[in-house]
């Protein structure tokens, strides 16, 4: 089971005094929440299996209050879990009972639109969909598009530098963002990056996206915008395996033609969404590839052709080409709604995030059928094919004894056999505190103390968000330790001149 | 006498580097040494030579990944992704031969490239090295190996290290393998170019263009003077500055694409497309800076220049105005290369450096001096100097991972001009 570090009694003790500090940097009414039936919404964020009520929850509202929050956390020495929308799906906004939750829903404004240099300048709670909504009425769009985008924010994308369906043509978050404004834990407001494209001394905007709210808290966010492609259409392929749609994948990247969107589903996914959104889908296939293109009119109706012949040649059962808006976003019902979907069969389901290099497909396919049996539970696959980004849905009853423990030790297994194909524990949610023991699997310790050490240059009493991604904390001492191999002064392999 | 250790396995990388940390001894990375022109000169009696940490580990095109040594060349590499037809998209040019006039064509090592984090004309698309790097493997200053990321495209496990070691000089580890991501070159591309010889109308018409539809993959302007680089006379003269605006996919849409640059600005000057055969040329150019190379223009200084692309054009004719010297903008103005003949520079080099900086400042912008003689980089700081409390983040970046600062010392800061060096 999960564990966390042990909550500090000294801070706890102080519970009182703290909420006077805070109130004191917040006035406004409802900006500093202590009672338990208002903590409750923050007990977990969509990793819903692990819960936790924060000490307090404080809503701050300009940069000088989270300024003001982390100064104090600093100096009294507690611990802060930040939180945006309470979207994600790894835990890495799970809170503490002896820390302060902050949320950064109050940082809601879009505050310049530069269409000149195609950049939004927006506060961190802004929802991923809202920066398109700001800026659609000229034809610009954000484009990395998780499926939360409805709801998540734009700060928790930088967090877990998210993705979604369109990263295999436009990249992930890390590759749309321009520039932050982040706060220490020290409480000092560093301003990273910007509209132009370099940046002096070493990557940091590159290093603050995707660490997990380990680093600082942003308070404001430049992003990228794109100028809407024209016109988008979709192919739905069928083939008689998941190899037959994979090698159709390759065929398809081969030819040069990187989609828009690139999905698959296997056959128990396919059921399940047809069931629940009637999109179409045929019951009758293995493996079902969404194939959607996007730009100017003429590019996609050539390339529609293109990958039409090209999965014919690759073995495709069915093929459909939607033609009008509405039945390109029908076909898109069916993926976009695969997640609720496989709620509606199965009381709980776990959705994993692994990566795998796409020519490893189908036998992690296979291996995974095998740990199904294994482990007693069902799984249906949906797959960002092009980016090679799986997410398995581990199907359980929370309420049946054990069930849980046998979804989580499946969920690891599929893990373990992702990095053992090359891949990699999370593509787009996170390690969190979901996939945090089982870092090890991919990174020695020296790798992981590597990682922490930039957490320390950061955050060197590790305040911010303790217990997530790194399995084991070590000590300050023990990181900056020297443990130099002893070397002979001669190593008479190494070529010298 | 300088000892020079050529590693031929990461082991032996990281004995190496042991070596140095146990002794104390600091060490001047370099691959093909092909790039140690630019930053500050590393003064060290230990060279640590990559280059024969070398060779390509996979490549594998349907995954669109090949990971190699980092000292591997990259004209090997360049060849094997030509042999299927695939690229580095973010399109690095020869770089090397901006700062030193014997630099053959694709000089350099993968590793170099990505400790300097280089891009061509089409980062203002894709990004820079830094955005294709899927992963290395590596040794610290503490004579430890470390690595991060992976060889697949999505990955957010654990902390993107590789963003902190694309650009990071060789002053936080020593790469010995990295994977990059890599993408099938276009079917087609054509370039339209519009006559404009002023900067200014040429930010104007680049922005116009990136805020298009067209999905505009290289925007760059050359002046009057350089313009015959780029072998398209108008109307069969030359005399005109130049703005080249690219575009690349399936043949039916570039035709479309072109022509509805063309139309959209036609109010710019006269305008026409070149066909494929000759944009590849157009973009090696620019890809090259091929008018400021250190062989053609021996003595000059060479600045380069970071803005928000559409203050591109106001900065560029700033610059010309104030130094007196020859400017080129790629990345549709976000780019901006900035020549100043022996002859034209008035007053100190830190003078000079204090001008460009003072200008590119009121917009948020960068600016790293790139060819310099030895002595001018020694008395100005090369590269744009950091804003306080990201130094300070930085510094203990630095001093984490390389303790004792035994890795490049000096290459990003020199040691005279800050006594911690970096």
């Amino acid at each position: 089971m999960l564990r966390m570090p042990e909550p500090d009694q000294h801070t706890l003790a102080r519970r009182k005094d703290i909420i006077a500090a805070m109130r004191d940097i917040i006035p406004s009414q409802g900006g500093v929440i202590v009672d338990d039936d208002q903590l409750r919404p923050y007990e977990c964020d969509g990793l819903m299996a692990y819960r936790q009520l924060p000490m307090i929850v404080v809503l701050p509202e300009n940069t000088a209050q989270v300024a003001a929050i982390l100064k104090y956390c600093h100096t009294n020495k507690i611990r802060v879990v930040p939180r945006g929308a309470g979207t994600g799906l790894s835990g890495g906004a799970l809170p503490m009972a002896d820390a302060i939750t902050i949320s950064m829903m109050k940082f809601n404004r879009v505050l310049d639109i530069d269409w000149d240099n195609r950049a939004a300048v927006v506060q961190p709670g802004v929802t991923n969909l809202g920066i398109t909504r700001a800026v659609e009425h000229k034809g610009f769009y954000y484009a990395p598009d998780p499926s939360s985008q409805i709801a998540c924010s734009i700060g928790g994308n930088i967090a877990e530098n998210s993705g979604g369906v369109h990263c295999l043509k436009y990249g992930l978050t890390t590759n749309n963002v321009l520039g932050v404004e982040m706060v220490t834990i020290e409480g000092e407001i560093l301003r990273v990056g910007g509209k132009g494209l370099d940046q002096a001394g070493y990557d940091l905007l590159g290093i603050i996206t995707g660490s997990e709210g380990l680093l600082g808290i942003v308070t404001e966010v430049t992003v990228r915008i794109l100028r809407k492609p024209e016109t988008a259409r979709a192919l739905l392929l069928g083939f008689n395996s998941s190899e037959e749609g994979g090698n159709c994948v390759a065929a398809i990247i081969a030819a040069g033609i990187i989609p828009g969107g690139l999905e698959m589903m296997d056959a128990p996914a396919i059921k399940a969404t047809e069931e629940f959104v009637q999109a179409g889908y045929p019951l009758d296939v293995e493996a079902l590839l969404l194939v959607e293109l996007d730009g100017p009119q003429v590019e996609v109706d050539y390339l529609i052709d293109r990958v039409g012949k090209i999965a014919k040649d690759c073995g495709a059962v069915y093929s459909r080409i939607s033609e009008n808006e509405e039945e390109r976003l029908l076909f898109w019902s069916g993926r976009k709604n695969a997640f609720p979907a496989i709620g509606r069969i199965s009381p709980d389901y776990m959705c994993m995030d692994g990566t795998i290099p796409r020519g490893r497909l189908s036998e992690v396919l296979t291996g995974m059928q095998d740990l199904s049996k294994k482990h007693g539970l069902g799984v249906a696959n949906v797959f960002h094919a092009g980016d090679g980004n799986l997410h398995p849905l581990i199907m359980f009853d929370a309420n049946k004894a054990g069930d849980l423990e046998k979804a989580e030790a499946f969920g690891a297994d599929i893990l373990k056999l992702c990095v053992a194909v090359g891949g990699v524990l999370s593509g787009e949610h996170g390690i969190g505190v979901e996939k945090r023991d089982l870092m090890g699997e991919m990174f020695t310790t020296d790798d992981m103390k590597h990682q922490e050490r930039i957490k320390m240059a950061f955050d060197e009493d590790q305040l911010l968000n303790p217990g997530k991604v790194f399995p084991t904390l070590h000590g300050c001492g023990e990181l900056k330790t020297l443990h130099a191999k002893a070397v002979a002064d001669k190593f008479p392999d190494i070529p010298r001149f | 006498m300088v000892d020079v250790l050529s590693p031929t396995t990461p082991d032996q990388l990281r004995d190496a580097v042991g070596w140095a940390l146990g002794s104390e001894t600091p060490l001047e990375i370099i691959g093909s040494g092909s790039k140690r022109a630019f930053g500050h000169s590393v003064r060290t009696n230990a060279v640590l030579d990559c280059s024969k940490l070398s060779g390509i580990l996979f490549y594998q095109p349907e995954e669109l990944v090949i990971s190699a040594r980092a000292g591997t060349p990259l004209a090997d590499i360049k060849a094997a992704l030509a042999e299927k037809n695939q690229q580095f998209h973010f399109e690095p040019g020869n770089f090397p031969a901006l700062l030193d006039g014997s630099s053959g064509p694709d000089a350099g090592t993968i590793g170099g490239l990505v400790a300097c984090n280089l891009a061509g004309p089409r980062r203002i698309k894709v990004g820079a090295a830094r955005d294709h790097l899927l992963g290395f493997e590596a040794v610290s200053g503490r004579a430890e190996d470390f690595k991060s990321g992976g060889r697949v495209m999505k990955n957010v496990t654990g902390f993107d290290l590789s963003k902190l070691m694309a650009g990071s000089f060789g002053t936080l580890g020593v790469m010995h393998t990295v994977t990059l991501k890599v993408m099938p070159n276009d079917e087609t591309s054509a370039t339209v170019i519009v006559a404009c010889s002023d900067p200014r109308a040429a930010g104007k018409a680049m922005t116009i263009a990136m805020g298009s539809e067209n999905e505009v993959s290289a925007a760059a302007w050359i002046a009057p003077e350089d313009a015959p680089h780029l072998d398209v006379p108008l109307a069969g003269e030359y005399g005109s500055g130049l703005v080249a605006l690219r575009v690349e996919g399936p043949k039916p849409s570039v035709a479309w694409r072109a022509d509805a640059l063309c139309r959209a600005l036609a109010g710019f000057g006269e305008c026409h497309e070149v066909p494929e055969s000759h944009s590849h040329s157009i973009w090696k150019v620019v890809a090259n800076v091929a008018p400021f190379v250190a062989s053609e223009n021996t003595g000059s200084v060479l600045w380069r220049v970071s803005v928000p692309p559409a203050s591109g054009g106001d900065i560029c004719a700033q610059l010309i105005e104030k130094t007196g010297g020859r400017a080129m903008m790629d990345w549709a103005g976000g780019l901006i290369w900035l020549q100043i003949a022996a002859s034209d520079a008035a007053g100190t080099p830190d003078a000079m450096a204090g001008t460009i900086r003072d200008i590119v400042a009121n917009v948020g912008g960068q600016a790293n001096l790139v060819r310099a003689s030895d002595e001018i980089r020694q008395a100005t700081p090369v590269f744009h100097p950091e804003d306080p409390a990201l130094a300070r983040i930085n510094a203990r970046i630095k001093e984490n991972l390389d303790p004792k600062g035994i890795l490049n010392p000096g290459r990003i800061a020199p040691v005279s001009l800050n006594g911690e060096g970096a």
